[in-house]
């Protein structure tokens, strides 16, 4: 089992709908596909069809102290999604200090789950500092950077590699960060000169150029992914290519998976 | 396989096995003896020579009868079938020695046997078609010595540190071209891979126009005039070699376009080899030529140009003899400011100034490895008038600067460029071929004194190993028997400029009317056409006579008539396959269009992103496909993007139409930077057009004569259909 946090330092990057499309792509190439929801807007779901009034999900679970196999639900792609859930303020004050205070309580549920060796858990965080975020990097063996291509998010990103060092360095299993761009559009200079900017930073660590394209909203707006509701679109080919690269960073996939 | 192994079951009934062990044995057999120490002492080496030597003279020269000679010729030409099947140059050297001897016997038995001619006009026919023989002899020789051993160069690396990489100028000279075609090529000169403080662009413009100016002024490169046109496109580098001082000078003709990759490429060669003074590159061509065009063999059948960037100048290159070609080449610029820069003498000024800096000791390469691409000639008649000058050049050079004499020249230099040289030549004796036989049908000429059998069991082995092993040097990049339609197109309007050139090195320009650019209509050239038109008669004329002699005569000569109406019959298919060249198809476009898959896309107006792939790109536009269902109404405004690896350009462009998972799209109004990206996004780049050079499947013979006949009947038919086409229109314009 693989672990993979999708973070930002800034919010309304995409993230979500990176995760999402992303976990759709991986899962694609015959792979056992988590997708983690640690952001309590609980937006992950709706990318995957699951009812916006179900209020199950790891909160509740985890303060309920059960197993989160009991919060699995299985999207039509075949992605096993875990919803944050919805709850009220205090119970989620509760379930922060929860976390908060035990350490090994996102890795403990995890195993739990029992997982194949194939498997990639995607981790959604909430933008910006948070104990979800402390934990997802942690955890992750690899930390998925979205940014878009424009100046606000450029100035933002030293905030994240900081970020990355602070709750990364150390840790056995973590082995690198890797960046995404998200929602470029090069026919304005800005956009290009951003995503190039980034590319000359971190080179190979650019694991995507994720272009603007209104099929990806469309795709929601139908409870699909866009590799799903638009296969020939640009930016279903950039999701295609990203999950590529991240798959040559993960062992191969066993036969048995 | 290893002695631990078990035995294998014996194969039953399998023809590889029980044939590889003999076959083994007998090459760890030959290896032994070949290997064998002997061999290096000089007294086995001069033996083996002069032994070898004596076998030849014996076999060349010894006479035999009919049979006997049958059966010789026979067991000899199954042999060089037999060794056709093997691979290796070994044996194409072998071949080359059965095809060496089988001509020579057949030049020797000819000489001494066959021209005891009775009468003068025996004697005028004979002679005359024993001297167009011992042209193509010689031809054929010093071509084999040319192609021996192709050497096949490869590239050498350039240095890991960039600053030591020389300085270079790149030249574009240009004349009259539209700024539209040259556009392209700086734009491309501009994107090479090299240090930019050492590359410095210049267009040469000696049609001084302020529009090119302007041009050059806004993406930054430099423009060069002069106060006049002297000497033409050498004279124009030279006056700008007196104002640049890069230490390689890069030159490409306006309308060939570099691929980023040319200089690191190229550059190798003259870091490596203090004396390399010149390297040349193929010259390869997005559009069909004239002959690709109006016989619609466009990249399906290797044209004119592929056999010399082929073979011929790979195999110059192991005689140290590469000839510079103009453009798409790299000289050094100390060597050739030594020589007085390019030379002015000839109007091949190429071809003379490599012979110069060879005189001088120089080296040249040549690297066979496309890395630019350009437009070929639009129409038959401007394609025949840059032969013209080439043939007449050559010639020139031949009066002026002999290469068999004079300072410097290895004898390997010699003979290739005398071989270059006596190429021009081929247009009497091409036209000797396409009427020898008429002397016999039309005026009863007896142009061989011996009989039709012997004739044939001398000729035939002669021809027949001469075409198997061409075939298999050429193999890629000429087919058997189109050469021969190509020389005969050509065969008539070179011939004379060659021969008054030859005489008088300032005699023999010819104008050619050039129809340039584009070919609005289909239309046939019946000017460029009437000489095919003239021979076509004649040979159909002697066709009818032989059937008439053959029906009505009391005793013909079957044979001989029979032989003479083949050779004629075939004569008839080169006419006519001359007369389809000359007609002409529609050309419409004045800047390249390249077909090549690259990665694109499409953002729509709704935002919407579709990707796509290119299935050609111009400087205008793109031809893309699109999935299935994709309709866009014509008309409707979008933006494309082209990608190289991370790169993108993106571009707005206009949709001119659409259909069946297709999409044309016309750039709107790109800015000179946008140009710019497009370029190197396109024409620049290595990947996108250099794929079917070299590339096609090895000759079959006799698929190309089939192919060479389809051609024939093709022309017959455009010629029935011109005739009664232009019948019509006089018809109509009679009644008004």
């Amino acid at each position: 089992m693989k672990v993979l946090a999708v973070v930002s330092s800034k919010g309304g990057v995409g993230k979500t709908t990176v995760t999402a499309n992303l976990a759709c792509a991986l899962a694609r190439q015959g792979r056992t596909v988590v997708v983690l929801d640690l952001d309590p807007q609980n937006a992950l779901g709706l990318h995957f069809g699951i009812n916006p009034s179900e209020f199950r999900g790891i909160s509740r679970a985890s303060l309920a102290q059960q197993s989160w196999k009991s919060v699995v639900f299985e999207s039509r792609t075949g992605v096993y999604v875990l919803p944050y859930g919805v709850v009220n303020e205090d119970d989620r004050d509760r379930f922060e200090h929860l976390i908060e205070t035990r350490l090994s309580w996102l890795r403990d549920h995890l195993q739990e789950l029992n997982l194949p060796p194939d498997a990639v858990v995607l981790l959604d965080t909430p933008p910006g500092p948070s104990v979800y975020l402390k934990q997802a990097l942690a955890e992750a063996h690899l930390a998925l950077v979205v940014v878009l291509a424009d100046a606000a998010s450029y100035a933002a990103l030293p905030l994240m590699q900081r970020l990355v060092q602070t709750y990364c360095a150390g840790q056995p299993n973590f082995s690198e960060a890797l960046y995404v761009v998200n929602q470029t559009n090069n026919s304005r200079q800005l956009s290009k000169d951003v995503s190039n900017v980034i590319r000359t930073s971190f080179g190979d660590r650019v694991v995507g150029i994720i272009h603007q394209d209104q099929s990806v909203g469309d795709a929601l707006a139908n409870d699909l992914c866009v590799l799903d509701y638009e296969s020939g679109s640009q930016a279903a080919n950039d999701f295609r290519a990203c999950a590529e690269k991240i798959a040559q960073r993960l062992p191969t996939r066993t036969a048995t998976a | 396989m290893s002695t631990t192994s078990p035995p294998r079951p014996p194969a039953v009934g399998s023809p590889e096995d029980t044939q590889a062990d003999p076959s083994k044995r007998w090459g760890r057999f030959l290896n032994r003896v070949t290997e064998s120490p002997v061999w290096n002492h000089p007294v086995a080496q001069y033996a083996t020579g002069i032994l070898a030597f004596l076998l030849f003279l014996l076999v060349i020269s010894v006479p035999l009868d009919l049979t006997e000679q049958v059966i010789f010729a026979g067991t000899t030409f199954a042999v060089a079938l037999l060794l056709r099947r093997t691979k290796g140059r070994v044996t194409t050297l072998a071949m080359m020695t059965l095809s060496i001897s089988a001509s020579t016997r057949y030049i020797w038995w000819r000489l001494t046997d066959t021209v005891g001619f009775e009468n003068p006009l025996d004697a005028f026919f004979g002679f005359g078609l024993v001297a167009a023989e011992l042209y193509a002899f010689t031809v054929l020789l010093i071509g084999y010595f040319q192609t021996i051993w192709p050497l096949g160069r490869k590239p050498v690396p350039l240095p890991a540190d960039s600053s030591t990489w020389p300085s270079v100028d790149v030249f574009i000279p240009t004349y009259n071209e539209p700024l539209e075609v040259v556009k392209q090529t700086v734009f491309s000169a501009m994107s090479l891979d090299w240090p930019a403080d050492r590359l410095k662009v210049y267009v040469l413009d000696d049609g001084r126009r302020s529009d090119f100016r302007k041009f050059c002024e806004e993406v930054g490169v430099g423009y060069k005039i002069r106060g006049n046109n002297r000497h033409a496109k050498a004279g124009n580098i030279n006056a700008a070699l007196a104002t640049t001082d890069g230490e390689y000078v890069a030159i490409f003709d306006c309308d060939h376009i570099p691929t980023r990759s040319f200089l690191q490429v190229c550059m190798g060669w003259f870091l490596k080899d203090d004396k390399m003074a010149m390297l040349q590159t193929p010259h390869v061509f997005f559009s069909p030529d004239p002959f690709e065009k109006n016989l619609e063999t466009f990249h399906r059948t290797p044209n004119e140009g592929e056999l010399f960037y082929g073979v011929v100048q790979d195999g110059n290159d192991l005689w140290n003899a590469s000839f510079f070609c103009g453009s798409c080449a790299i000289i050094k610029r100390a060597p050739l400011m030594e020589i007085g820069g390019v030379a002015i003498e000839t109007v091949t000024e190429d071809a003379h100034t490599a012979l110069k800096l060879h005189r001088k000791g120089y080296n040249t390469a040549y690297l066979e490895i496309p890395q630019a691409a350009g437009l070929a000639t639009e129409s038959l008649s401007g394609h025949i008038g840059q032969r013209i000058r080439w043939a007449r050049g050559m010639a020139q050079i031949g009066r002026l600067d002999n290469p068999l004499f004079g300072p410097g020249l290895k004898i390997g230099q010699r003979l290739c460029y005398l071989n270059a040289l006596l190429h021009f030549f081929y247009g009497l004796p091409r036209l000797i071929f396409l009427t020898a036989p008429l002397a016999y049908l039309l005026f009863g000429a007896h142009v061989f004194q011996a009989t039709a059998l012997m004739i044939s069991a001398y000729a035939l082995p002669h021809l027949a190993h001469a075409s198997i092993t061409n075939s298999r040097i050429q193999g890629r990049y000429r087919y058997s028997f189109w050469n021969e339609v190509y020389e005969s197109v050509l065969a008539w309007y070179i011939m004379r400029p060659v021969l008054m050139a030859f005489i008088n090195p300032k005699l023999g320009k010819f104008n050619v009317t050039a129809k340039g650019g584009v070919i609005e209509e289909a239309y046939f050239d019946w000017g460029i056409a009437r000489p095919y038109l003239v021979l076509l008669i004649a040979n159909l004329l002697g066709f009818a006579v032989g059937v008439w002699q053959l029906v009505f005569q009391d005793n013909p000569e079957i044979t001989t008539l029979f032989i003479n109406m083949l050779w004629t019959g075939y004569n008839i298919v080169l006419s006519s396959a001359s007369l389809a060249v000359a007609s002409e198809s529609r050309q419409v476009r004045v800047t390249p269009r390249v077909a090549a898959a690259l990665p694109a896309a499409i953002r729509l107006e709704d935002g919407k992103v579709l990707t796509c792939q290119t299935d050609d790109f111009s400087q205008q536009g793109l031809g893309l496909t699109v999935p299935d269902g994709v309709q866009i109404p014509t008309g409707t405004k979008l933006q494309v993007s082209l990608f190289r690896s991370d790169e993108e350009g993106v571009f707005p462009a206009v949709v001119t139409f659409g259909g069946k998972g297709r999409l044309g799209v016309r750039f709107d109004d790109l800015s000179l930077a946008q140009q710019a990206e497009l370029a190197a996004l396109t024409f620049s780049r290595a990947d996108a057009w250099v794929g079917t050079w070299g590339q096609r499947q090895q000759d079959k013979p006799l698929s190309s004569l089939g192919g060479v006949l389809a051609i024939g009947v093709r022309g017959i038919n455009e010629l029935a259909n011109n005739i009664v086409k232009s019948l019509r229109v006089r018809r109509t314009s009679n009644a008004k």
